[in-house]
């Protein structure tokens, strides 16, 4: 059956049988490998996106059940000239060590540091306690986390103005 | 495929909703689908039968929301565990709510994860039971004829949690007066799934502790009230001693049920604290 997906603000038409995961459909039929697949379980965050500003688990999220809904990934983050002040905060502080988990820490990110411009290291740490890094490097992510707050707070006057995908309007692709 | 194949159906009302869930054969309800999914993915690995069909109820909006007037607070089924966490009116009215929401998996699993499900999933292994029949909630259903009916969470635990209606809400008494004390042991370190959850509440008069409530969840059976604690506490007065002396008076059919000496140590310590958390209030 063809449902509608919004994807990074644009409309993807796929056909879903119903069975599908909104991480196999972001990875296998939309060619969107920035949402990373580990655990498969709901365990280490590396398939975070956001829904409707949260962050939730692509893996245990069926495509079919969140048609209409506002989906962004890591790659609807930022256009291409201009890196997001998250991932730059990350690039700046050194954040990224083999760096598969963050894909998922940096959406975890997004959706705290929308709600909460400033958080707390403890807000930091409840907010990325689903994200999972082996690389341990657990407190240079959360250093990112600070300066990327600080720098999106400052505004558009000094940094590059985040896209609000939901300000655009979508485009329409057929998969 | 991380799945079997199966239809899924995304009904946007009640009605419909509830004409699908009666008329369709075989098939699951996904609520926030934390537990829906990893089960149907085990299922799948270890060559089980899985449902031909999965009623999402992610877009009705009547199952969705918090309202709260003099004395009754509602939570409807499709509420998630962030949206009651960062609800004020939970932290300022019902903050051992708040606190039971605080302590559940992680964030995203909150921003997924329904009071609805966890309240009928039926793993014994959730938080909501034990606060809820701690708090004398009310589960209310939906048969096929949208006809409603209630039950109180304790009853509804102790028959096993089964129902062949559609849960909708649940509601909560306030009740300003009582003091409630709650803990929760997680599993391991690495596993955050709890081990043991205990919500304690009472209604004193000076220090003599009325109609107490001891709701415990020992994760192997659904949650269920030690009434042997609760005669032992209701006829007694707060003191400095109370936390030690209840432990003699605890049911150990309720702790003792497969668990290990750490598990067993491990209820004591919590439900002395919870008690001595009580009674150092009123002395």
């Amino acid at each position: 059956m063809p449902r509608t997906l919004k994807i990074n603000n644009k409309e993807y038409q796929i056909d879903l049988t119903g069975h599908e995961t909104l991480l196999e459909v972001l990875r296998n039929q939309l060619g969107l490998t920035g949402t990373k697949t580990a655990c498969e379980e709901s365990e280490c965050g590396t398939c975070t996106v956001t829904i409707n500003g949260k962050a939730i688990l692509s893996c245990i999220t069926l495509a079919a059940s969140v048609e209409g809904d506002d989906i962004l990934t890591i790659e609807g983050l930022s256009d291409v000239e201009k890196l997001h002040p998250i991932q730059q905060a990350f690039l700046d502080k050194g954040a990224v060590q083999c760096g598969f988990c963050i894909p998922g820490m940096i959406m975890s990110a997004k959706a705290l540091l929308e709600q909460n411009p400033e958080p707390t290291r403890e807000e930091i740490d409840y907010a990325l306690d689903g994200n999972l890094c082996r690389c341990a490097g657990y407190i240079k992510i959360i250093e990112a986390i600070e300066e990327a707050g600080k720098i999106m707070k400052q505004g558009a006057s000094k940094q590059p103005t985040p896209r609000k995908h939901s300000d655009i309007s979508p485009e329409k692709i057929t998969v | 495929m991380l799945l079997r194949p199966f239809t899924i159906y995304t009904p946007a009302n009640l009605d419909e909703t509830l004409r699908l869930f009666f008329s369709l054969e075989n098939v699951k309800i996904q609520a926030g689908g934390t537990f829906l999914l990893n089960s149907l993915k085990l299922m799948k690995k270890r060559n089980l039968k899985t449902p031909q069909n999965v009623l999402s109820l992610r877009k009705v909006k009547e199952l969705k929301g918090i309202t709260s007037d003099r004395d009754t607070l509602t939570i409807r089924a499709m509420t998630t565990i962030d949206e009651l966490f960062t609800s004020s009116h939970l932290k300022d009215n019902f903050s051992v709510l708040h606190t039971v929401c605080r302590n559940i998996s992680t964030q995203p699993i909150r921003n997924m994860a329904t009071v609805g499900g966890n309240l009928t999933c039926r793993y014994t292994w959730t938080e909501m039971p034990a606060a809820m029949i701690g708090l004398g909630a009310t589960m209310h259903f939906a048969d096929k004829d949208g006809k409603a009916s209630s039950l109180p969470a304790e009853e509804f635990f102790k028959s096993n949690a089964k129902t062949d209606k559609l849960f909708t809400h649940v509601t909560i008494k306030r009740d300003p007066k009582s003091s409630i004390a709650y803990r929760r042991v997680k599993k391991t370190q690495y596993v955050d799934i709890p081990m043991l959850s205990i919500l304690v509440k009472t209604h004193f008069s000076n220090d003599k502790w009325n109609d107490t409530i001891v709701s415990v969840n020992n994760c192997v059976t659904f949650a269920q009230r030690d009434s042997k604690l609760e005669g032992f506490l209701n006829s007694s007065r707060s003191s400095k001693n109370l936390g030690e002396e209840a432990l003699a008076h605890m049911d150990n059919t309720i702790y003792d049920n497969r668990s290990d000496e750490y598990k067993k140590h491990m209820f004591q310590v919590s439900m002395k604290s919870a008690i001595e958390e009580l009674a150092s209030s009123r002395n």
